[in-house]
């Protein structure tokens, strides 16, 4: 079954439409990846899955998108709950100015996950070791997590939305502020985090797509051109656009 | 001109730019040089203030009391010290006549007789003994002593008569004169005698209106700040309530004590001339600059650290009371201290709610008629007499500390408190 599916997707902001008419689905435990040149709503759609358009006052989304079968498109859709089953990792690292502990306690904390001090402290180590960062900050997890370099923080905001174990984890270019090495880090963890979510990934690298991905939606201009296996996409298009893009010709 | 004397000519347009901003800043400092040189000079000697030790024979005869008994506090209390203290000031000049003896009473402040009295009680050994007492000297003489009083001009126009300046100096020839730390300038509230008055009930009245003021200015304005910056859809009615605010805080203080004094005295009945009124009224005032302030530094809270709560599942309010307001409350307290500051200065709205009237009590709670520093600074500076001048200035003084003070735990809480992120 899929994870996701998403049927008529429009987005408009203001008098501007960003979204026409998006169809796809998002196979569980699979990385899917949307590519696409700058503008072409790759964002957008992505933020349409755990509706942080909402947040836009003047961005409108209509049609359907189905998690688990469940329109969250609908208006007594519950967020927060809907937030805690659907993660997001953003551009930019965003750690909150506060400890690396406090910042991973924090979810659980406001779900109310943990019953003990002892239980969130397991939350804590159980994150970071999933994360990938646990041998490096564990000697100072109680030190500011806006210390930490910019991969770390990258690893640091995973490890905060995977402490409150959601079904599906957003990414919206997680990579595009690091260096290499800290991009290699992060995307062997993307592959060993897709036995456990479902990964969606915004990437404006098509190498990157290639690497990490199992499927592949192209976008451009607000539509989604072709979606299929990234295999599919990257040596046998169907699309002339896709073509194009893939081969470097635009975008 | 060829590319080498342009070069010359823009280096040159450089330093003359950079010669008219140090002159900006000299300018500025110089004026605050004079300011500051000229409070200090002419406020100094206030914080001294002229003694006249005098010798007092605790004689029983003179106080009506039983010689061989040791008086009571309760009698001591009862004993008349006004005519002990007029003859007791005969013994400087045994020969005088009528008026010499009321020009030696006026020599010595109105409060002679407490301070003998107190003397005694706090000495009650010295009964029937000659002992030194100290007295406080009039505003006249202490302002002779210390030199801000002229005494080569014609005895009809200067307070401290020719018989009076023998006797002082006379004194002051037998180190009987003395000058010392003018604790009551602390302690004593306004007095209409310039050797008494002091700043305890204006420093109360400004410390409890800028408490009242403090409670009630910040935790409405940083509601409305947060609701409007947070919650509030952006609309034409909420660009009006935005450009209100900033229109109310340019609304002249005056206005401001007339609402006071039309609403909260009138139509509510609050009590005339108290730091409550005063508070509230200063409050209305402050109300603007804090939300301003506020909605600044929420402004400045980068908008991925509220995605970042929202993302992980944190309702509207939550990620408003546990990210955005914690990290815009520092700018939005050093906007606080900042408005408040400014109302520690006001001194116009304060007069209009009857804070100007003439307070000789401490105040104990804000209930209580009291005088700020500033309304107080008007009233001194608006007395006659030679010994308010030196006032003024000291009064300025203490309220340029507070202010300092103010400032500085401003700066304090900006660098203590705030939080780096990137």
């Amino acid at each position: 079954m899929n994870k996701i599916e998403a049927k008529n997707v429009d987005v408009y902001y203001g008098a501007k439409q960003a979204l026409f008419d998006i169809n796809m689905d998002i196979e569980a435990n699979k990385v899917t990846a949307l590519i696409g040149p700058s503008g072409c709503g790759k964002s957008t759609f992505l933020r349409c899955l755990n509706r942080m358009n909402d947040v836009i006052d003047i961005c409108k989304v209509s049609g359907v998108v189905k998690i688990n079968d469940y329109d969250i498109n609908q208006k007594d859709t519950d967020v927060v709950r809907l937030r805690e089953k659907v993660g997001m990792i953003f551009q930019k690292p965003n750690p909150f100015p506060k400890t690396i502990y406090e910042n991973i306690s924090y979810g659980p904390e406001i779900h109310g996950v943990a019953q003990s001090k002892s239980e969130m402290d397991n939350i804590v180590e159980e994150s970071l070791r999933k994360a990938a960062l646990w041998e490096e900050v564990k000697d100072r997890i109680h030190e500011p997590g806006t210390g930490l370099s910019g991969g770390q923080q990258q690893r640091l905001c995973i490890a905060r939305t995977i402490s409150i174990k959601p079904e599906i984890i957003l990414m919206d270019e997680p990579c595009s502020a690091l260096d290499p090495i800290a991009t290699a880090q992060i995307e062997e963890l993307i592959d060993e985090l897709r036995k456990e979510h479902t990964i969606i990934i915004v990437t404006h690298s098509m190498s990157q797509a290639a690497r990490v991905s199992q499927n592949t939606g192209f976008f451009h201009l607000g539509k989604l051109i072709e979606v299929g296996s990234t295999d599919k996409i990257f040596k046998n298009p169907t699309q002339q656009q896709t073509q194009d893009y893939i081969t470097g010709r635009f975008g | 001109m060829n590319k080498e004397e342009r070069l010359i000519k823009r280096y040159k347009a450089e330093k003359r730019f950079q010669f008219y901003g140090k002159a900006a800043i000299f300018m500025a400092l110089l004026f605050l040089v004079v300011f500051l040189t000229k409070i200090f000079s002419t406020g100094y000697t206030a914080f001294q203030k002229t003694w006249l030790v005098i010798p007092v024979n605790y004689n029983a005869d003179l106080l009506y009391l039983d010689p061989d008994k040791k008086p009571t506090t309760e009698d001591i209390n009862d004993a008349d010290f006004y005519e002990f203290g007029i003859e007791t000031f005969i013994t400087l000049d045994p020969d005088a006549s009528e008026d010499q003896i009321m020009e030696l009473k006026k020599m010595f402040a109105f409060t002679f007789e407490r301070e003998l009295k107190y003397y005694l009680l706090d000495n009650p050994d010295s009964f029937g003994k000659t002992v030194d007492v100290k007295l406080t000297a009039s505003d006249d003489l202490d302002q002779v002593f210390k030199g801000n009083y002229p005494r080569d001009i014609p005895e009809n126009r200067r307070r401290a008569s020719d018989y009076q300046l023998k006797i002082f100096d006379k004194l002051n020839e037998d180190g009987r004169v003395i000058s010392e730390f003018n604790a009551s300038f602390f302690t004593n509230a306004d007095s209409r005698e310039a050797e008494l008055a002091g700043i305890a009930s204006s420093f109360m009245g400004s410390l409890f209106s800028i408490l009242v003021c403090l409670s009630i200015a910040f935790p409405v304005a940083l509601l409305a700040a947060v609701y409007l910056e947070e919650f509030a859809p952006k609309n034409r009615f909420t660009d009006f309530i935005e450009v209100n605010i900033n229109n109310l805080a340019a609304v002249p203080s005056i206005v401001f004590g007339l609402l006071g004094l039309g609403v909260l005295l009138a139509v509510f009945g609050l009590p005339r001339s108290t730091p409550l009124v005063g508070g509230i009224t200063l409050s209305l005032m402050t109300l603007p600059t804090i939300i301003i302030a506020a909605r600044a530094s929420l402004k400045a809270v980068p908008p991925s650290i509220r995605e970042a709560a929202l993302a992980m599942g944190a309702s509207k309010m939550q990620t408003t009371m546990h990210h955005t307001v914690p990290l815009a409350l520092p700018g939005t307290l050093s906007g606080t201290i900042i408005g408040l500051a400014q109302a520690l200065g006001e001194t116009a709205p304060l007069i209009l709610i009857g804070m100007v009237a003439f307070v000789n009590t401490i105040p104990g709670t804000p209930m209580d008629p009291a005088a700020s520093l500033p309304v107080q600074i008007y009233i001194w500076a608006e007395s006659a007499e030679r010994g308010f001048v030196e006032k003024v200035s000291a009064c300025i003084m203490v309220l340029l500390f507070f202010l300092i003070f103010m400032n500085l735990g401003a700066q304090l809480i900006r660098h203590k408190f705030e939080k780096k992120w990137n």
